[in-house]
């Protein structure tokens, strides 16, 4: 914040500036204060699976799902291979409801156990055999997710990516058209980029 | 400006009327201003609102997955609104999210309560509206919008600006028709304040206000003054008629008293020179007895013709009092110098040679002369001095004193005594005819004397009057 010459005012004008002032600089110092109370790198700072895990559970709030009869009355977040987030995503969808229902993880190690799941990410583990898993998703209504590089060009939903040491994703509309899914604009505004789906522009 | 309340009826209505209009237009238009601003910043709260909470719910997905970028691109949205002069997103723990000024300088804002409900204040010359982002139930930032009120601002020059106008022609037209107002009402009270100066002042009672023709107050007003009027003149009239009438009958009484006065004093010269005839005739005849019959008579008989003779003189005496009485009263006067001084020299000589015998000392003292009828005034002398002379005659050695004084810058003169005196108590009955205070066998007299010389005391515009005490002698002022 700069403070530049301002024209003369009321004094009430300035009685205000000078509180919102005093304000500020409390704000300021107890800003500092904090920092300085926890020096050196921020422990709290979220990792990028951190990040992950909220997003996956957020995609589930920017997505809708056809109606079918589901198997569980819960909203399943399903991770396929290696679970890089241990007790985060635990922690995340605890007490979380989506679409009416109540929000669960599932770790599954095949993809004929998808069934039944709203989100799935495939974990990088996964990534050689990717070319197999996708096929067997096709028709199902499952929002695919994964970090895997090129997840999107290979027929994946929504691909994250990190940018600047930010995580931001990419979209394949294509897949998600086909299975049904309806991804919010919000959504899409925010993702770095968006494959539009094959034989449109 | 001069003082109001001298001013004429007709500037104060013209006052009054400007006053009340522009009183009731100021009030109006301050009332339509205040309700203008007020409702014209409710819609601004609003319409800022609303905004807040487009960008809010714009900013979501940014918010939720940490692209500010992409809430920064919603905020580049407000540069629309040229009354924004900062806005920000915040994230709930407060960190600035994404921020948006009109222009560098300005300064950008502060989160304060980030996780507080929506509020919209206005400070100085700014509204600052807070709206947090709810997004499923959930906060996830708030938007803060500050703008200015140049457009409130200007909106109160161009509408200020407009009641001025609207002020001003409705004064200039409350001008014009305070000339009719004038017209029909001030006017008719001028014109009657002109009647009623004109009335007090030329003290004439015959003018008349002029009606007005209508049936108001004012025309109550004229009505009534015209009629005071006409009971004024009326009252007037039988005054004047009254006094002519009082003062013909005066003057009728007064040519019938002077008539009577004369005849009354015509009959008394007659009657006292009638008298005198058969007086002498009595006197003659008594002589004639006495110088050539006496013999004859025995000393009773002469006693009783030495009492004829007695009487005889005083009867003489008292007739030619009465005649000099009338006289005075009746005969012109003369305007001439006279010398008090020298008379009373001359009446004292005379006195002197009269009665050598009396041992009287008198006092002549020398006094300014004075004007008027000499005549008339040796006779108040005459009478004055004679008096001292009488009265002091019981007295061996006696003094008799002519001297002047000033009283009140007049001149006074008197004569004064050592003889008999009065009683004060009956100092008022001296100059009354016929009234006297001593017996005759005392001091003989007709008790005249003092009345003529009030008489001519009086006709020369004078005054008479005496002090005196019994033995301790008596003098009597006189001025002219």
């Amino acid at each position: 914040m700069t403070r530049q010459a301002q024209p003369a005012r009321s004094l009430r004008g300035k009685l205000t500036t000078l509180s919102s002032w005093c304000a500020c600089l409390s704000l300021i110092l107890l800003l500092c204060s904090d920092s300085f109370a926890f020096p050196g790198p921020e422990p709290n700072r979220p990792t990028q699976y951190d990040v992950e895990a909220a997003y996956l559970f957020n995609f589930g709030r920017f997505v809708s799902w056809p109606i079918t009869e589901p198997p569980s009355g819960q909203f399943l977040i399903c991770i396929l291979g290696d679970d890089p987030f241990g007790l985060t995503l635990d922690k995340t969808v605890s007490g979380e409801n989506l679409h009416g229902k109540r929000v669960a993880d599932k770790r599954i190690s095949h993809p004929q156990d998808a069934v039944g799941c709203s989100i799935l990410y495939i974990s990088s583990s996964e990534s050689s055999r990717l070319s197999k898993i996708l096929p067997l998703l096709k028709d199902a209504p499952v929002l695919t997710v994964s970090d895997m590089p090129d997840f999107a060009q290979q027929g994946g939903m929504i691909q994250f990516i990190v940018r600047d040491g930010r995580v931001r994703f990419v979209v394949n509309m294509g897949p998600t058209q086909t299975d049904g899914l309806a991804l919010s604009s919000e959504l899409l505004k925010v993702a770095l980029e968006v494959i539009p789906p094959k034989g449109s522009h | 400006m001069p003082d109001l309340r001298h001013s004429p009826i007709s500037r104060k209505l013209t006052i009054m009327n400007v006053l009340v209009s522009g009183a009731a237009l100021l009030a109006a238009s301050v009332a339509f201003l205040a309700y203008d601003q007020y409702t014209f910043r409710q819609n601004l709260i609003r319409s800022l609102s609303a905004e807040a909470q487009i960008v809010g719910s714009n900013s979501v997905s940014a918010l939720i997955f940490d692209d500010p970028d992409s809430a920064q691109q919603t905020l580049s949205a407000l540069h629309n609104l040229p009354h924004v002069i900062t806005a920000a997103i915040f994230t709930p723990d407060g960190h600035t999210f994404a921020q948006y000024a009109r222009s560098e300088h300005e300064r950008l804002a502060n989160p304060g309560d980030p996780s507080g409900k929506a509020i919209a204040t206005f400070r100085g010359n700014e509204l600052i509206v807070r709206q947090p982002i709810i997004f499923q139930g959930r906060q996830v930032g708030s938007v803060f919008i500050r703008s200015d009120l140049a457009e409130a601002q200007q909106r109160l020059q161009q509408y200020g600006g407009i009641a001025i106008l609207v002020l001003s022609l409705s004064l200039a037209s409350a001008l014009l028709l305070s000339s009719v107002v004038r017209r029909s009402v001030a006017t008719p009270i001028v014109e009657l304040a002109n009647t009623a100066r004109l009335v007090s002042e030329e003290r004439n009672y015959s003018v008349r206000a002029k009606p007005t023709g209508s049936r108001d107050e004012v025309a109550t007003l004229i009505e009534a003054f015209n009629s005071m009027l006409a009971q004024i003149q009326q009252r007037d009239a039988a005054l004047q008629s009254a006094q002519t009438e009082l003062e013909r009958r005066v003057e009728e009484r007064t040519r019938q008293l002077v008539s009577a006065n004369r005849e009354l004093e015509a009959f008394s010269y007659s009657v006292s020179h009638d008298l005198r005839g058969p007086l002498e005739v009595i006197s003659g005849f008594t002589y004639i007895l006495a110088s050539e019959h006496g013999r004859k008579l025995d000393s009773s008989g002469k006693e009783c013709i030495n009492q004829i003779e007695n009487a005889s003189r005083r009867m003489a005496e008292l007739i030619d009092d009465l005649l000099n009485l009338s006289r005075v009263s009746t005969t012109a006067m003369h305007n001439e110098r006279v010398d008090l001084s020298g008379i009373a020299k001359e009446i004292a000589d005379q006195l002197c040679r009269q009665e050598p015998s009396r041992r009287v000392e008198f006092i002549i003292r020398d006094c300014d002369t004075v004007r008027g009828d000499a005549r008339l005034l040796r006779i108040v002398m005459e009478n004055l001095m004679r008096n001292s002379w009488k009265y002091t005659s019981k007295h061996e050695q006696a003094h008799i004193e002519f001297a002047c004084e000033t009283r009140r810058e007049r001149p006074v003169f008197y004569v004064r005594d050592d003889g008999a005196g009065f009683d004060p108590a009956h100092a008022k009955r001296l100059f009354k005819p016929f009234q006297r205070l001593h017996g005759a066998v005392d001091f003989p007299g007709t008790g005249i004397g003092l009345a003529t010389v009030q008489r001519i005391i009086a006709r020369h515009g004078g005054e008479i009057w005496a002090e005196g005490a019994v033995e301790k002698g008596a003098t009597f002022y006189f001025s002219l």
